[in-house]
């Protein structure tokens, strides 16, 4: 049995897969890429696949993780090869490797968002309207939760879930660079924020999200 | 379309995984080295349209053809129609994201009556205009094919042409007219008379249509010396004829999404109600092992965990045990399930289902169709009461808790017996399983019945009844749910206005166009979808043209009228038909092929 950790872009028409369509879609590209899959065992066997930080619809990533479990070890580089055989071109696989930290060691992930604007002054009073709000550390979202069986709206602080950030303009479009928590403890999904930010400063004309890499507590990358 | 314009679109949409393309095995070439481009068009959503065997085989056929490429094209949703004339987008083929108004084919399947004004929005949609007459060039020629191009009068002024029959072979000879005739610059007059030659191609412009005073049709006459009748094609070697390799593996869910494969065409049975049994006779099986090398060809190329195989009375398939055998020997090895609907398991080795029971545990279903054994007889639906119980026995011995029964509701000959006889049945289906001892322990069972409006189709023997009205329909469906009286049963039924709607295009004529025509553009859509079906809107079109829709549906027409199809010919002969008719209304039930010919006139080689 061995373990390898896959990772690949989420890209250009791949960001409208839902994180349900995605699992789908992997577990038929690892069967047409014939590798040697471990089942689990039971009435339905399927194999073992699974996302340490599933990306939210709508989003792009460069650093997306894919764990699967082969019943006999297959050199990375020729599962690399027979994915990106099988696979669409917007989910493209980079890398390949046998894990060596594990999925709760992810605490946060680093994003790029670009806005954009009718002009440059409009591009410029957000970024400076979205600076002051960043720097208050006052900004709230709605969550919807659990309690129980019931589902409840709590508001959140975003501040504590905001690690790092940074904003810079070029003519009618801004870049919001953050490290925002990530995983299986502390979550904020960049939509929230942003959703945030619009709320006090204005909507942009379009925007899109990047997801760039996932983090490890230490600020080192998470592999 | 560039994915840029389509973009700021697809983040307002539900499911923009339909309109994105780019899904693995979808076909990439280069436009300007193919000499035809081709939009395979269905008119329903991408998940409907996905899960259709017709479209892939035809697919994967045009665009094995070099000097081919052909695109898929869905009906878009009602989210997505808006923005794309609010942006003033046209419609576009999936693969290149081109317009399609520039294609030199545009094909239509025809499955459901239903799908019609969808049709229309499509080309409108694509900025093609609607009508044949309208449209002077070659190209884009509109065509189409499937089950209703039977009937296809209610849509002749839309169309050049439509296919009869099975279209692989034609297809080809199509494409290469085509082909030929655009190399010639020729116009689209030359061409329609050729391809009106031909066998399976008609070519409706060149067929004139009389009516008497009383609105049924006169005559029908051939024009330029056309084929009359024009025959539909089937496919004489299964084993020989295209199929694919490779589907195109849709990146969000659809309705089955799944490794499929057919068994045979036709159907030996003669259910007197089913088009489907008779449009597609002559029986014609694939051998079993075209079918485990085609599944296993899929299974490798798509990624699929499932195997379906499907037909229209699987266990009628002669190879099935070998069958099963080949395939259960590597699928289960692969984890793959198969499931094989409509099968008998009343006629099954109990040891085999056993095997396949361990595969895929799918649901039981059986289609009773009629409430009592009299109704059953009178339809040809030759299944009894005793065969299902037994059945169901052994199911829920087997760890089965679910049951879905499909009857129709408006047969010919019913009486209130019938209907309560529907429910008795069900209830007799729940006693059943009370009284098993080796049921689940701490389940109930669950029986749900569905029960549709029967409509009267061309080419069946009930071609010349009339339908229940709504009201009648209305008044059927509220007797079958004070019939029932347990908890454990459940009843869902057809919409009645939708079973009128399909019921008067199925039959109709040419001159329920203009009704089409009308309907769609007050804002008809999607008229299959309960949510989306307006009926006030198509009682009104029907006013304004002057057209009632019981015309067509509660009329019971003479055994000499001229139908609107008398001038397709799909093999069964009307002696036949008519004898059919006549034995039903006397419950007799026929024989099915291979016990003995019923002399249907399709003049079988197989016939016994
Ligand atoms: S010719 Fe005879 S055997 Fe063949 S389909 Fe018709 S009735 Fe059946």
């Amino acid at each position: 049995m061995q373990n390898i950790r896959v990772r690949f872009e989420k890209r250009g028409r791949a960001v409208y897969i839902s994180h349900l369509d995605l699992m789908r879609a992997m577990s038929r590209a690892v069967r047409r890429a014939q590798l040697p899959l471990w089942y689990t065992e039971g009435f339905r066997p399927h194999p073992y696949l699974f996302f340490p930080l599933p990306l939210p619809l709508g989003q792009e990533s460069c650093c997306e993780a894919l764990e699967l479990r082969l019943e006999r070890p297959m050199p990375p580089e020729e599962l690399l090869r027979r994915l990106t055989a099988v696979l669409p071109e917007d989910l493209k696989v980079t890398a390949a490797a046998e894990p060596w930290s594990g999925a709760g060691e992810i605490h946060a992930a680093q994003y790029e968002m670009k806005l954009r604007f009718a002009d440059e002054a409009a591009a410029g009073d957000w970024s400076k309207s979205a600076a002051s709000l960043l720097e208050a550390g006052k900004l709230t979202a709605k969550k919807t939760g659990k309690q129980g069986r019931r589902r409840i709206e709590k508001e959140i602080a975003l501040a504590p879930l905001i690690f790092h950030w940074a904003l810079s303009s070029e003519g009618a479009s801004v870049l919001l660079k953050a490290a925002l928590a990530a995983g299986s403890t502390q979550n904020l999904n960049p939509a929230l924020l942003l959703e945030a930010l619009f709320d006090h400063a204005g909507e942009p004309l379009s925007f899109s999200i990047l997801r760039t890499a996932l983090l490890r507590a230490d600020g080192t990358a998470w592999e | 379309m560039a994915l840029a314009q389509l973009e700021p679109l697809l983040r307002q949409v539900q499911k923009p995984g339909r309109y994105t393309g780019g899904e693995p095995g979808s076909v990439q070439k280069n436009a300007a080295e193919t000499a035809l481009r081709y939009a395979l068009c269905f008119p329903d959503t991408y998940e409907i349209g996905m899960s259709h065997l017709g479209m892939k085989i035809l697919y994967g056929l045009a665009n094995a053809r070099a000097d081919c490429w052909c695109e898929r094209v869905f009906a878009p949703w009602i989210d997505m129609e808006a923005l794309l004339r609010e942006h003033g987008l046209p419609l576009w083929g999936l693969e290149s994201g081109d317009p399609i108004a520039g294609f030199d084919l545009i094909g239509f399947t025809l499955q459901y009556e239903m799908s019609y004004s969808n049709i229309l929005n499509m080309l409108d949609l694509a900025r093609i205009p609607l009508r044949s007459a309208e449209r002077a060039t070659l190209a884009p020629l509109v065509i189409a094919g499937g089950p209703c191009a039977c009937n296809p009068e209610p849509l002749a002024p839309f169309f050049d042409l439509f296919v009869l029959g099975e279209g692989e072979e034609v297809s080809e000879e199509l494409l290469d007219l085509l082909l030929e005739h655009k190399r010639n610059n020729s116009d689209k007059q030359t061409f329609l008379r050729a391809a009106a030659r031909i066998p399976g191609i008609y070519v409706p412009a060149l067929y004139e249509v009389n009516y008497n005073g009383d609105g049924t049709v006169a005559a029908v006459t051939p024009k330029e010396n056309a084929p009359f009748p024009v025959r539909k094609r089937i496919v004489e070697d299964l084993d020989g004829v295209y199929f694919p390799e490779q589907f195109v593996v849709p990146l969000l869910e659809v309705v089955h999404d799944r490794t499929v494969t057919e068994l045979f065409r036709g159907c030996i049975r003669g259910c007197r109600f089913c088009q489907a049994g008779f449009l597609s006779r002559p029986v014609r099986e694939k051998s079993h092992g075209t079918v485990d090398r085609q599944c296993r060809a899929l299974c490798e190329n798509t990624g699929y965990e499932e195997v379906s195989l499907c037909s229209l009375s699987t266990s009628d398939y002669q190879e099935l045990p070998a069958l099963l055998e080949e395939l259960l020997a590597w699928t289960q090895e692969q984890k793959i399930n198969v499931s094989v609907p409509s099968l008998r398991i009343d006629r099954f080795p109990k040891e085999m289902m056993e095997r396949l029971a361990l595969v895929r545990r799918s649901g039981l279903t059986f289609a009773p169709e009629a409430g009592t054994q009299r109704l059953r007889d009178v339809i040809n639906k030759n299944i009894t009461e005793e065969q299902i119980l037994s059945a169901v026995r052994q199911a829920f011995g087997g760890g089965w808790t679910a049951v879905k029964l499909y009857f129709m509701l408006g047969l010919p000959t019913e009486t209130q017996e019938d209907i309560s006889g529907i429910a008795q049945l069900a209830q007799r289906i729940v006693d059943a399983y009370y009284q098993h001892p080796e049921k689940p322990k701490g389940k109930g069972v669950s029986v749900s019945v569905s029960a549709a409006s029967f409509v009267p189709k061309p080419f069946t023997p009930f071609q010349w009844e009339p339908m229940d009205t709504c009201g009648q329909l209305r008044e059927k469906q509220a007797l079958l749910r004070a019939s029932v009286g347990s908890k454990k049963i459940s009843v869902s039924c057809h919409h009645v206005e939708i079973s009128l709607l399909e019921g008067a295009f199925a039959r109709g004529d040419r001159r329920l166009a203009a009704v089409l025509e009308e309907a769609w553009r007050r804002g008809a859509r999607f008229d299959g979808w309960d949510d989306q079906f307006q009926p006030g809107l198509w009682e009104e079109c029907f006013a304004r043209c002057g057209l009632d829709p019981l015309f067509y549906t509660a009329r019971r027409r003479d055994f000499d009228e001229v139908l609107p199809w008398d001038h397709l010919d799909y093999g069964v002969s009307r002696r036949f038909l008519r004898r059919e008719m006549e034995r039903a209304l006397c419950a007799e039930t026929t024989p099915h092929c291979r016990e003995r010919c019923a002399g249907c006139g399709i003049g079988c080689k197989g016939a016994p």
